[in-house]
This record gives C-alpha cells, sequence and structure tokens, in this order.
C-alpha cells in the first residue's frame, strides 16, 4: 500500500489532458540570422492573455532542438512604443501593413530582425470549486482537515504572421484540462493539474515546429 | 525573591504593552486608507517629431494630483496620488514628439520663452473600478484629461478632451495596492500612446500646423 501511494500521487497530480490543432495557410521556414516575437492580446474587455504564459512559449521555444531566437515581449513592446499598445495593436495583417508603411516601425522591425510574429490569445478558467477544508489552531498543535477539488481549463490560440509577406501563415489552438485535488489530513497534500503548463509545453513544442516548416 | 518577582512583573508588562502597540497598530492598518503612488517607467514614443519648440506647464493640481476610493460604508479605502507619476509620463513623451521642449512655471513664464505653443494638461476625472465592487476579475483605471494648446503669445489653439484605460487581472499573490498600480500604468500608458499619436489629428491643431 505504502509503495502505491507515490505512484498515486504522481496519476492524480498529473492528470491533465491537452489537445493541440494546427491550421497551415502558407509555407514556412526561418533563416538563423532572423527572430520571432511573440505577443499577447490584450484588447478584450473580460480578460487578456496572461505576460507570463507568454514568457513561458517564448522561452520553451528557445531551448532544445532547432531553437528559434524570440524577442522577449516587453522589449519589443516598449521598444515599438507607441504602436503595439492594447488599443493600438494590429489586429489583421492588413492593420500590420499599414503600421508597416510607417518608417519608424519598419526601420524598428528590422533592426529587430523579425521575421515571424506571433499573438497569443487565450485565458484559463477555474471553475467547479467543490469541498470544504478547515484548519485549527490550538496549544497542542496546528492541523487541516477536510477535501477541495477544482477545474482547470486553459484555451490559447496562436496566430502566426509573416512580417515578409504579411500574411497569415497559421493557426494553432490548444486545450488542456485538468482536475486538481487538495486532500488535507493534518496537513494539506496539494495534487495540482499543472494546466497552463502543460498547454504552455505543447503550444511552444508545435510552434517551433510550424515556424521551422517542419 | 520580591525583586526577582517585581522584574518578572515588568518584562511581563512591557512584553504585553509591545503585544498591545503592535496589535492596535496593526488594527489600525488594516481600517486605515491604503496610500498607492503610482510608480512606472514610460517609454519614448517612436513617432516622427514635429518641428516646433513647446513649453510645457504643469499646474498645481496636476502635479498633486490624488483620487481618494471610498468603500461602500463611506470610509477612505485607497489614497492614489499619480501626479508625480503623470509628470514623469509627459517628460518621457514630449521630447519625442517636438523639437524643443521647455517646462515652465506658469503660462505667463512660458508666455516670455518665445516658444511656438504652450501645452497645459489637466486631469479632469479619475475612476477606478475594484473587482469586489464590479464582480469583475480586474482592477480598471479610467481617466480623462483636458488638454489645452495655446499658441507662444497666449492665444488658444486648441481644447480637447483625451480619455485612457487601464486594467490588471486578479492574482492570488499580488496586493491590491500592486494591481491598482499595474492598471494605473497601463492607462498613462495608453494616455501616452493615443496622445502621441492623435496631436496632429485634433482638427483645431491640424488647422493650425497647416496654417504654419
Amino acid at each position: 500500500m505504502k509503495a502505491l501511494l507515490p505512484l498515486l500521487v504522481v496519476l492524480l497530480a498529473s492528470c491533465t489532458s491537452t489537445t493541440v490543432d494546427e491550421f497551415r495557410q502558407g509555407e514556412t521556414g526561418i533563416n538563423s540570422d532572423e527572430s520571432i516575437v511573440i505577443l499577447g492580446r490584450r484588447h478584450s474587455s473580460d480578460y487578456e492573455t496572461r505576460a507570463e504564459f507568454v514568457d513561458c512559449v517564448g522561452e520553451r521555444m528557445t531551448t532544445g532542438n532547432d531553437s528559434i531566437s524570440v524577442i522577449p515581449e516587453k522589449e519589443f513592446v516598449d521598444a515599438m512604443f507607441p504602436w503595439f499598445e492594447p488599443r493600438t495593436a494590429p489586429l489583421r495583417t492588413q492593420d500590420l501593413e499599414r503600421l508597416m508603411a510607417e518608417p519608424v516601425v519598419a526601420e524598428k522591425m528590422a533592426e529587430f530582425g523579425v521575421r515571424y510574429m506571433v499573438w497569443l490569445d487565450g485565458f484559463t478558467e477555474t471553475s467547479g470549486r467543490t469541498g470544504t477544508i478547515s484548519c485549527t489552531v490550538g496549544p497542542g498543535g496546528a492541523g487541516c482537515f477536510g477535501f477541495g477539488s477544482w477545474e482547470d481549463d486553459s484555451t490559447f490560440d496562436a496566430r502566426v504572421w509573416d512580417v515578409a509577406s504579411l500574411q497569415n501563415v497559421g493557426t494553432i489552438s490548444t486545450d488542456a484540462s485538468g482536475q486538481s485535488y487538495l486532500p488535507a489530513l493534518v496537513i494539506p497534500i496539494p495534487l495540482i493539474a499543472r494546466v497552463e503548463a502543460n498547454a504552455c509545453v505543447r503550444l511552444a513544442d508545435q510552434l517551433k515546429q510550424f515556424v521551422n516548416g517542419e | 525573591m520580591i525583586f526577582n518577582e517585581c522584574m518578572m512583573k515588568n518584562s511581563i508588562r512591557s512584553i504585553a504593552k509591545t503585544l498591545c502597540t503592535a496589535f492596535c497598530a496593526l488594527v489600525l492598518a488594516s481600517c486605515g486608507v491604503s496610500k498607492v503612488v503610482i510608480e512606472g517607467s514610460y517609454p519614448s514614443p517612436n513617432v516622427a517629431k514635429l518641428p516646433l519648440s513647446l513649453a510645457v506647464v504643469y499646474d498645481e493640481p496636476l502635479r498633486n494630483f490624488s483620487y481618494i476610493e471610498y468603500s461602500e460604508t463611506g470610509a477612505e479605502e485607497f489614497n492614489i496620488a499619480s501626479g508625480a507619476s503623470h509628470v514623469a509620463l509627459f517628460d518621457a513623451v514630449l521630447p519625442a514628439m517636438f523639437e524643443s521642449v521647455v517646462e515652465a512655471a506658469s503660462l505667463e513664464e512660458a508666455e516670455s520663452l518665445g516658444v511656438d505653443a504652450i501645452f497645459v494638461p489637466a486631469i479632469d476625472e479619475f475612476q477606478l473600478a475594484l473587482p469586489n465592487k464590479t464582480k469583475l476579475d480586474v482592477y480598471e483605471v479610467w481617466i480623462r484629461y483636458n488638454m489645452r494648446l495655446v499658441s507662444g503669445d497666449g492665444a488658444p489653439i486648441a481644447d480637447w478632451v483625451l480619455t485612457s484605460y487601464g486594467k490588471t487581472p486578479t492574482e492570488s499573490l499580488r496586493t491590491a495596492d500592486a494591481a491598482i498600480n499595474d492598471a494605473a500604468v497601463v492607462a498613462l500608458r495608453d494616455l501616452a500612446s493615443s496622445f502621441s499619436l492623435s496631436f496632429a489629428q485634433v482638427p483645431e491643431v491640424r488647422d493650425w500646423l497647416a496654417s504654419r
């Protein structure tokens, strides 16, 4: 029974399912002197793509085989200020075409060597919170008892724009969901489903293959 | 023996006093207004410079601007000071938009500098939306400005309204003060972006630029 406990913990903690869909609209490929920039969409009124998720995808793409040079989001947005702010950022490739007509924008873009612009749009939602945990502190010590669980669902889209041809070359969608548990028997034991982290890894790996033209 | 007892009583009293002071301070701190001084860094905009010399006047209401958010019971909840941050923002934005920029203490002083135009920004209204009131998972800041441009000799050129908006999502390990600061910085960046991109499109400014 004791030997099964770690296995059970691992099974519960890794209870996440992830789906990745790719829709290709054009040829891709990148030279060693070219870079990509990954930007989060923040124009929606009720949510915004977290900067941490954007950083996670970027960091994953710069590591391992066929790694790609990724310009950090904040560095790019600050250098391009005020053209990539939530209210001014291009929403369609036609807007990017208009933006590239501005000499200051085209110049900065060439300086960075940006070949592809990736727009990440999505969020992680927590639902189905159930159970209760109560903690008490007394002269003899402290302890928590109870059980809680919730479900996380991450949905992210990555639209890839080719800055050279000013075309949308494809979209990669990721949907990850998982159930997290928090049993507490004196001490709480969190068994967290790494939903957003899994979505990041799968999306980054797919995106890397897509940009490399594989 | 009596001496030791006395000393013990004194030290217990001293500990009790310290604990009581700490507890009272904690209670007062949790009930009092939370002061938020907006702090952020603002990049210079990449826009074509207008061939104009400009004087800017930051008047006292702008420099010392602060907004007080009241709780539902009418108590002061947040005191948000953004005057210094607004000055820092304009100091970053204006030199990138105009050939030369000089700061003046008053309109009269600015008129004596022999510049092409004088710019006087002012905050008309500041609004804060907190998640516990809106039931949304975001902190929101909305600001309305009154921008005034007069010629070097004080004749009015343009007077227009500009709004800016910033939001930041709630996060488990982020305090309300930090979230309000982040939302305000987004709103200030929004102001800088719309001001720098729309300045020459304001009809009165456009006509004045065309007539020069």
